[in-house]
């Protein structure tokens, strides 16, 4: 508990301290990876915990980002309110969804999902009216309490903490009943429809908590690009989170978030490479899928650098 | 007579050609421990898989307290009271065996997701239970020591307990136990049909309890029902179902039943 509290304390100081320490370039570069992280951590929610791989991720950012700034153009309800808004749609969006695709999994199911991000996309080109069609719509700005934030350095205030809380929430519900019935239906399907769990429901839930987390990313990183077009949701984009999350590692939040870090800081040390930005994102998958299919964040373990240590000098003599 | 708590009714299942059950009829007593034996591939899992919804019967209907389920999926199934066990233990193998029976504790003690979010004092309270209760049961087939070893890790005759354990979580009327004694040493046998007799007559529990071989079920059931590629040739009490010319000859073959008979 005395440590828990101090590692509290520790990241409630830097969280303070980080602003009059960095640059606002890198403020709005914390805020790309939290935001970034929010929308992988659905993703392993539902493809890492509940086992069902899901390409329709970019569609619920696109729900998150254009929905919220929809609701704000239009109705006038500020962002601070419809980001939690429209991830609560999007969680009975994917949790409907689930529910009638969930039944069928692997190639299948990708494939479904990837028709729900390319049907999002050509439906956002084709609402011009609400949405600005190909040519997209201005996000309005952030306000609340009186304060308007718009650079990163601002947003970092209400980006950062809201990551930090849905990760909190995302590991507690992963430690309670919820994340064991996950675990039992990865284990043995069979097994646990006989303990009484009503499995598709569960999938569907995590589906629905994809979609959850996806929008409320979508919704956050809105305000920071400050502009949304249909080009930024296509199934390249569905794919790319799903490399952030097998780079970062499926199977623990902390992978949604090392695997955040690593793509957004990637093309910083790059910049020699833009034009193959692609290519080596593209290996980046393919290695960690061959070689380290338990991402980054299975290099944590103990276990794991204890076993790799006296391998690796071994090696090197 | 007693009242009667399963009635399988003329129950067919087939697999393309092959019929796995052909017209199978058995009634289950409440309270009773009842025994479906027969050699390998007479149809026994294939009865437990159609109880339990896995399988859908091809003909013929399964009633449980006189109400039909057929057509129901597994999960309500249980639900309304059936829980069994695994011939090839089908146990959450990385989890440990305290979570393995926690899990089918959950439908029961779980909080709302707020509270599972927030970590709060409801769930730490539901939780509390559910480790409780599952502490419990393990005791009950005498897994207390091992709460915290992975179930994969469990020697097979304590992962077949386990399964017992996870079955009883649901809180059954009825439990299926799928060739339960086979891989197991006569200790752990006798351990075995001691904690059997224990759940039926302090517990109230009806047990259906399959194998392969007889000798196993002879001392604890009340009743045995004898299939034999997928028909139900003998049933009675223990004394006549080992009698009968029919089961020697399906276990022995036909020489052996002269033999017997001679
Ligand atoms: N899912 C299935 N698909 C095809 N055949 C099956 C299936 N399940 C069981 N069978 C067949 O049905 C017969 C009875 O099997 P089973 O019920 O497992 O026998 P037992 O448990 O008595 O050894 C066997 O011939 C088996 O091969
Ligand atoms: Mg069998």
């Amino acid at each position: 508990m005395a440590g828990r509290a101090l590692i509290v304390a520790i990241a409630v100081a830097a969280f303070f301290i980080a602003p009059h320490a960095l640059a606002e370039f890198h403020l709005f570069q914390i805020c790309l990876v939290a935001g970034t992280a929010l929308v992988v951590l659905g993703l392993i929610v539902v493809t890492g915990f509940a086992g069902q791989i899901s390409l329709a991720q970019a569609a619920f950012v696109a729900l998150g980002g254009y929905g919220s700034a929809i609701l704000a153009a239009r109705w006038g309800i500020p962002l601070w309110a419809g980001v939690p808004i429209v991830s609560i749609g999007a969680f009975v969006v994917g949790f409907v969804l689930g529910q009638m695709t969930l039944r069928v999994s692997g190639h299948y199911l990708a494939l479904v999902t990837l028709a729900v991000t390319a049907i999002v996309q050509i439906a956002l080109i084709y609402s011009d009216n609400v949405t600005g069609g190909a040519a997209g719509m201005p996000v309005p700005a952030f306000e609340i309490f009186g304060l308007t934030l718009s650079t990163g350095g601002q947003l970092y205030y209400v980006i950062v903490p809201a990551t930090a809380m849905l990760f909190l929430a995302v590991h507690h519900l992963n430690h309670s009943h919820y994340g064991r019935a996950l675990a039992a239906i990865r284990q043995s399907e069979t097994a646990a429809e006989l303990m009484g769990l009503n499995v598709l429901r569960y999938k569907a839930a995590a589906f629905g908590a994809s979609g959850f987390l996806g929008a409320f990313g979508g919704g956050l990183l809105a305000p920071l690009s400050t502009y949304l077009d249909p080009a930024q949701f296509g199934i390249t984009q569905s794919v790319y989170f799903l490399a952030v999350a097998v780079v970062g590692g499926m199977m623990s939040p902390l992978g949604a978030l090392v695997g955040s870090i690593v793509f957004v800081l990637l093309p910083d040390f790059l910049q020699a490479f833009q034009t193959y930005l692609g290519l080596v994102f593209a290996l980046l998958l393919l290695g960690f899928i061959v070689l380290r299919p338990e991402g980054l964040a299975g290099l944590r373990l103990p276990k794991g650098i204890v076993a790799a240590l006296p391998r690796l000098g071994g090696e090197r003599r | 007579m007693t009242e009667r708590l399963l009635h399988v009714d003329s129950v067919t299942v087939r697999f393309g050609g092959l019929v796995a059950l052909d017209n199978v009829s058995v009634d289950i007593a409440r309270g009773t421990i009842h025994a479906v034996i027969g050699p390998n591939g007479a149809g026994k899992s294939t009865l437990l898989n159609v109880v339990t919804g896995l399988y859908r019967a091809s003909e013929g209907d399964v009633t449980f307290e006189e109400e039909s389920l057929s057509g129901r999926a597994p999960h309500l199934i249980t639900r309304q009271g059936i829980a069994r066990t695994f011939q090839n233990t089908e146990l959450f193998g990385e989890m440990t065996a305290l979570d393995n029976v926690v899990v089918a504790l959950d439908s029961r003690y779980a909080c709302n997701g707020i509270s599972a979010a927030l970590h709060d004092g409801r769930w730490r309270a539901s939780e509390a239970e559910a480790r409780g209760e599952a502490r419990e049961l393990l005791a009950l087939v005498g897994l207390s020591e091992d709460q915290d070893s992975a179930a994969a890790a469990l020697p097979f005759g304590k992962q077949r307990r386990l399964e017992i354990a996870r079955a009883l979580a649901t809180q059954p009327k009825l439990l299926l136990l799928d060739e339960p004694a086979a891989g197991l040493r006569a200790a752990e046998i006798e351990a075995l049909n001691r904690v059997l007799l224990d759940l039926r007559t302090n517990h109230g529990l009806t047990i259906l309890v399959i194998d392969h071989v007889m000798a196993l079920v002879m001392a604890i059931s009340d009743r045995i029902s004898v299939l034999n590629f997928g028909r139900k040739i003998a049933e009675g009490v223990p004394e006549e179902v080992r009698a009968s010319p029919e089961v020697i000859e399906a276990y022995l073959g036909k020489k052996a039943a002269h033999a017997f008979s001679a």
